[in-house]
């Protein structure tokens, strides 16, 4: 008899669980409070949006879990879109937050929002040496170099002149 | 005719000679980017003691300023090479400067990365003196949100790529960090410059738009 309960409870839970599952294929897009980014470092700017206020569009947000306070969800350029911003607080401390929105109507929608030291963006960080001089500054300068080529071979020509009148007993 | 005087001849050899000896001279001498002194690398409990500003909201970057070096140059974004290393902005544009674009912004808490050219194949590039900076220089970012963020250098270091501290270079910071870098430290014909000067600021302070 208490097997036969149990089954029972297993079944309306397997039940309950495809429903809660399938809802988000039908529901998803109006039920939730999505939060972006959904996780930030402390003293980072958050902006939420839902579609679940329908055409009213406008939406109280409380955000207090965070020490964030309450803000104010507005209709945005996307039809039926409700966004709001707000800014956690630098002193925040990292953890899972649960942003809470109120619709016009009163619908509530919930978004997490996760708070850590490091930002996430960062964990890419770059390695190794940066490539960025090729020794362009080092050496010798082609310009200067052809010009006192040219003048070498502008005294080596005098030179010659030189010696070749002495040879022709012209005087020097 | 009146021949050319032998007088005439003479002069403009030993002339032609001088300056030829000269040129080929100085246009010979290596002109070596600085590089930063002993004195210049972090010390235990010895870097700038100038207290860290609150940092800044996120806001990408426009320009950096170093004045003590005479560097007022736009910044790009900068993304990864395919090896995992910062790429670099082209060489051609002497007077331009990258930022690491999907890291931090300069003045936003964490570690911000810039990077520029020292040289190019034609000379000097933007970041030729970075080297020189001392303890305590000064270095502005300007944001797009239309404020400053000022940083002051805590030391400038120069580390060889087989040795390069990836962690402590572009590593997190609890307080709004910057690094600016540079090719530099011994340089060969076969291999380029064979380390990087890095130059390790924190944020002192800000100016609004």
């Amino acid at each position: 008899m208490r097997r036969t309960a149990r089954m029972l409870t297993g079944t309306a839970l397997a039940v309950a669980a495809a429903g809660l599952a399938t809802a988000p294929a039908y529901g998803g897009e109006t039920g939730r409070l999505e939060v972006f980014p959904s996780t930030v470092v402390p003293g980072a700017g958050v902006t939420v949006n839902t579609a679940a206020c329908g055409a009213a569009a406008a939406a109280a947000g409380d955000a207090s879990a965070v020490g964030a306070g309450t803000f104010p969800l507005a209709p945005s350029a996307h039809e039926n879109d409700a966004i709001g911003q707000f800014r956690v607080p630098p002193s925040a401390q990292p953890g899972t937050y649960e942003i809470v929105a109120q619709c016009a109507g009163g619908k509530q929608v919930t978004g997490d929002l996760m708070v850590t030291l490091t930002s996430t963006r960062e964990q890419v960080q770059p390695r190794g040496l940066v490539k960025t001089g090729v020794g362009g500054a080092l050496g010798t300068d082609p310009v200067q170099t052809a010009a006192g080529v040219a003048a070498l071979a502008v005294a080596a020509a005098g030179g010659t002149w030189l010696l070749h009148r002495r040879a022709r007993g012209d005087g020097i | 005719m009146r021949p050319v005087s032998n007088i005439a001849i003479a002069s403009v050899t030993v002339v032609a000679l001088c300056s030829g000896a000269f040129l080929l001279h100085s246009g010979a001498e290596t002109n070596a980017p600085p590089q930063p002194s002993a004195a210049q690398a972090a010390a235990p409990g010895a870097g700038d003691r100038r207290p860290a500003a609150p940092a800044l909201p996120h806001s990408p970057p426009e320009r950096i300023r170093i004045p003590s070096i005479r560097v007022d140059a736009p910044l790009m974004g900068l993304s990864l090479t395919p090896q995992g290393s910062l790429d670099v902005p082209p060489a051609e544009q002497k007077n331009l400067a990258g930022w690491y674009e999907a890291g931090t912004t300069p003045g936003e808490r964490g570690t911000a990365i810039v990077a520029g050219h020292v040289d190019n194949s034609e000379g000097p590039a933007v970041f030729y003196d970075l080297g020189s900076l001392k303890k305590g220089s000064v270095i502005e970012v300007a944001r797009r949100d239309g404020g400053t963020a000022v940083f002051t250098v805590d030391s400038v270091e120069v580390y060889d790529a087989r040795d390069f501290p990836d962690d402590k270079v572009y590593g997190a910071a609890q307080r709004a960090e910057l690094r600016v870098i540079t090719c530099g430290g011994g340089y060969s014909k076969a291999t380029g410059y064979q380390g990087n000067v890095v130059v390790f600021a924190h944020l002192t302070g800000s100016r609004a738009a």
